[in-house]
């Protein structure tokens, strides 16, 4: 198998992931290195976001993450062989207050990389614009939204639910351009 | 009040205040309630690391507001909300009754 620095984001991610299955950690790709993998590294982040799903204890986390040579700084997982640093976000899985049932699982030779939808990470970086008006969001979910097939009337209607559709229409007209 | 639910006073307290205020500062809320520094900013990082608020720097000062992307914020500030109702009629007004509008620099109040 490859070495930590030989690893691209998404392998190091599924790397992540498969050690901490078999320790009965479940985590889901979401964040940043999702629109990485979705734009085919159009956009770049060092940040690897893995939501704890079946909410272990995070020293659990801890003690898993050191095995693969991962140590805890701050609130964040860095190694001495990568610039990806490794995040656990809170659970529940969730876009506004949906929670997100549609996973993807992608196989690499480091292991298996179970990420949220393209569809999810369009509505991620969404909300990111909606609540907080950050036009960096807007751009990573433009990104996203020319270069995945993504599902446009669920967008809306989640859009409808969150009452932004002012916001939705301008993400929408970007769409548009060129 | 809601002390069972949320496993700590200042927890209660922090959520009461940010709910009532918008926002809020750890020696802000621990001054409000008269209550140590230390528990509250415990339960600030508690809170922000569990998604329910997220923080803000703001000059030398770190301001705490909820998560709008928290999944059950709405069901939260509805239980706040109606927690606030059963306080006593002078600690809501002295929670809801802050001043929000501009105050000239300098000015006696």
């Amino acid at each position: 198998m490859k070495t930590v620095n030989k690893m691209t984001q998404a392998e190091l991610a599924a790397y992540v992931q498969s050690h901490l299955q078999t320790k009965g950690i479940s985590v889901i790709l979401s964040g940043g290195a999702a629109v990485a993998i979705y734009t085919e590294n159009k956009y770049v982040s060092a940040d690897i976001d893995l939501v704890n799903v079946n909410f272990v204890d995070r020293k659990k986390i801890v003690e898993a993450m050191k095995e693969i040579d991962f140590i805890e700084e701050n609130r964040y997982f860095i190694h001495p062989d990568t610039k990806h640093i490794v995040e656990f976000p809170p659970g529940p899985l969730s876009v506004g207050d949906e929670p997100v049932k549609r996973i993807i699982e992608i196989k690499f030779s480091t292991g298996l990389l179970r990420v949220i939808s393209e569809t999810d990470c369009v509505k991620d970086r969404l909300a990111a614009y909606y609540f907080w008006n950050d036009q960096q969001s807007l751009a990573q979910a433009i990104l996203v939204a020319k270069s995945a097939r993504i599902n446009m009337s669920e967008i809306k209607r989640w859009s409808q639910t969150t009452r932004n559709m002012n916001r939705y229409k301008t993400f929408q007209e970007s769409l548009s351009e060129r | 009040m809601l002390e069972p639910l949320f496993g700590s006073k200042s927890a209660e307290k922090v959520l009461i205040f940010i709910e009532a205020r918008d926002e809020g500062y750890a020696r802000e809320i621990s001054r409000f309630f008269t209550i140590a520094l230390n528990p509250v900013q415990k339960q600030v990082d508690k809170l922000e690391l569990g998604g329910v608020l997220v923080s803000f720097p703001k000059g030398r000062t770190r301001i705490y507001k909820f998560n709008p992307r928290y999944p059950f914020l709405k069901e939260l500030k509805n239980l706040l909300d109606k927690a606030i109702t059963f306080y006593p009629e002078e600690e809501q007004e002295r929670l809801l009754m802050n001043r929000r509008r501009p105050q000239r620099k300098g000015k006696r109040t």
